[in-house]
């Protein structure tokens, strides 16, 4: 490849990857205003972080949001693709879009509607009515990741044990789920993201009592008040680099060793561009 | 595999997707639909929360903002996702890993730790504000809370976006079709033109579409980096649920941005089909 194309292709990277790791010295800072390069270095910020009710309440409660809408999630999703995949119905086309209908809407709008709504049904500031307005985020994606997943599924191998005798139920839970289990673990893991990254509807209807975190930074980055949310931002930051690392890790020891085959790739890199 | 099919979990589809259908039914399109009505009976029932909205010229100023940050916003992540598209399809495979795991470093951290970041950078105690005074421009100008800052900040976010749309249309175009124009005399600035681009229009077309959509509806950044002055529309939908509590008129600009949003999706699927839309390639 052309020598400037590669310098401007890195030059660009740098400027979408760089504005994210000044969050890493900021969160060390001993400053209560946003002064970079930090006057000093203090772990207070990721200290009150861990133990500020104001913050880990939040955190707490988006990690029960987020499972709460993977179980809810899942449990719609997987039957529903399989219906999908291996059916054909009068309205599948509107069954399907249905389903998509959450990644066409606006949030801002969806926001408005389940404040409107569940104001009506006493679901503001319940655990309830945010897992349920995410799980309705997240079905769109999952269910992409389940009949993506589904419709590579040889289906020969379940008439096999059938044929042999079990049972359709055995059938699933012995075949079928072992075969998707990464599907579904992949569609979970989405669900769980949308539901932990999801800021608009969650400002609106969590409320006080159950603010998730991405509301608890909204509010302190609108606010500027709490040097707290240069941790929090790191926390999440990292954490998102931890999980690309994970992800990379097995390619650089497979290269390591040898192997020049990586059958993952075309896979992993395509889920990516479909999350949006 | 259609006809009497052998499905081990269920006899028919209706008990597979009854759960979701009645779920989304209740809990996304009835609040949906309760939108649209109290755009209609609140305070009164008739048209006059849309009426009112016709004849506002903030309102126009709101939607002129809108799409000409949306304009700006999809042309700069083109700008800045094609060459990046084009040199991690095109490039060594470590090249191309390396700037992967870069769009996906960006793509999977969350809105507001890169607002909070731009907070920092822009801010005027920051790293740019800085450099501009060194620079001998004093007093510099004030960056955050303009519609400069904004519009960075979305471009920044949505680079990734487009960098996948364009490479899962890139990484299938085979190189020989190139070569081939190459070899029969075209320099490679008309080879480019002339073969790849519109080889990889599919990809173009996806990602601008996917990310102006984005744009008109964007809540967060605009309304934490943007002026209070030149607001977008999803801002003042908020402002009407927060500050003046008049849902009728919240409900109206909701149902205003809905149909754009459904409109744009509309012309997408009249020339091309939705469901390409969403496939990234993979399928």
């Amino acid at each position: 490849m052309n020598p400037f194309l590669r310098a401007l292709a890195l030059l660009i990277a740098v400027f979408v990857a760089a504005p994210m790791f000044i969050v890493i010295p900021m969160s060390f800072s001993s400053a209560a205003s946003l002064t970079f390069p930090p006057p000093g270095y203090t772990l207070a910020n990721y200290i009150n972080f861990f133990s500020d009710p104001n913050w880990t309440e939040p955190l707490v409660n988006s990690v029960i949001i987020g499972i709460g809408t993977v179980f809810v999630t899942l449990s719609l999703a997987i039957p529903a693709s399989f219906a999908l995949v291996r059916h054909i119905f009068l309205g599948r086309g509107l069954f399907n879009l249905l389903i998509m209908l959450p990644m066409i809407v606006p949030t801002i709008v969806m926001a408005l509607g389940y404040y409107m709504y569940f104001g009506q049904l006493r679901l503001v500031q319940s655990y309830l009515g945010v897992i349920l307005a995410h799980s309705c985020i997240a079905m769109p994606m999952a269910t992409l990741i389940l009949t993506a997943a589904l419709k590579g599924f040889d289906q020969s191998v379940e008439r096999a044990a059938m044929s042999l005798g079990a049972s359709p139920f055995t059938t699933f839970r012995l075949v079928t789920f072992p075969i998707l289990r990464p599907a579904f673990t992949v569609a979970g893991l989405f669900a769980f993201i949308a539901s932990f990254d999801e800021a608009v509807i969650a400002l609106f209807i969590s409320g006080r009592d159950k603010a998730t975190l991405p509301r608890q930074m909204f509010n302190a980055v609108r606010q500027e008040a709490d040097p707290t949310i240069s941790a929090a931002s790191s926390f999440l930051f990292l954490l998102v680099l931890a999980g690309i690392s994970i992800w990379l890790a097995p390619q650089f020891l497979r290269r390591r060793s040898g192997f020049t085959r990586q059958p993952l790739e075309n896979g992993a890199t395509n889920t990516a561009p479909a999350a949006s | 595999m259609k006809q009497r099919s052998f499905s081990p979990i269920a006899e028919g589809p209706i008990p597979l997707m009854a759960p979701a259908a009645v779920f989304l039914a209740g809990l996304f399109l009835v609040p949906l639909a309760y939108v649209g009505w109290m755009s209609v009976s609140q305070p009164a029932l008739g048209l006059q929360n849309f009426g009112r909205l016709l004849h506002s010229g903030l309102f126009a100023s709101v939607i002129y903002q809108t799409f000409r940050t949306a304009f700006l916003v999809t042309a700069l992540a083109l700008l800045f996702a094609y060459p990046l598209a084009y040199a991690a399809a095109n490039g060594s495979k470590r090249f191309a890993t390396f700037l992967l795991t870069v769009v996906a470093l960006s793509f999977w951290t969350s809105y507001l730790v890169r607002t909070y970041a731009w907070m920092v950078i822009l801010g005027n105690q920051g790293p740019v504000t800085a450099l501009l005074t060194w620079l001998g421009w004093d007093p510099a100008p004030k960056l955050l809370f303009t519609t400069f800052s904004a519009t960075l900040a979305m471009t920044h976010a949505l680079i990734p976006f487009m960098t996948m749309s364009l490479f899962s249309v890139m990484k299938r175009i085979d190189p020989l079709h190139v070569r081939a124009a190459e070899s029969l005399g075209a320099s490679p600035l008309r080879a480019f033109v002339a073969v790849y681009l519109p080889l990889s229009a599919p990809g173009i077309v996806n990602g601008c579409t996917l990310v102006f959509i984005t744009c008109l509806g964007f809540y967060v950044m605009p309304v934490l980096l943007g002026s209070p002055r030149d607001q977008m529309i999803a801002g003042i939908i908020g402002d009407q649920i927060e500050q003046t509590l008049d849902f009728g008129l919240g409900s109206a600009i909701s149902i205003v941005l809905l149909g754009l949003t459904l409109a744009v999706y509309a012309l997408y699927n009249r020339f091309f089909g939705l469901d390409r839309l969403w496939a990234g390639g993979g399928r």
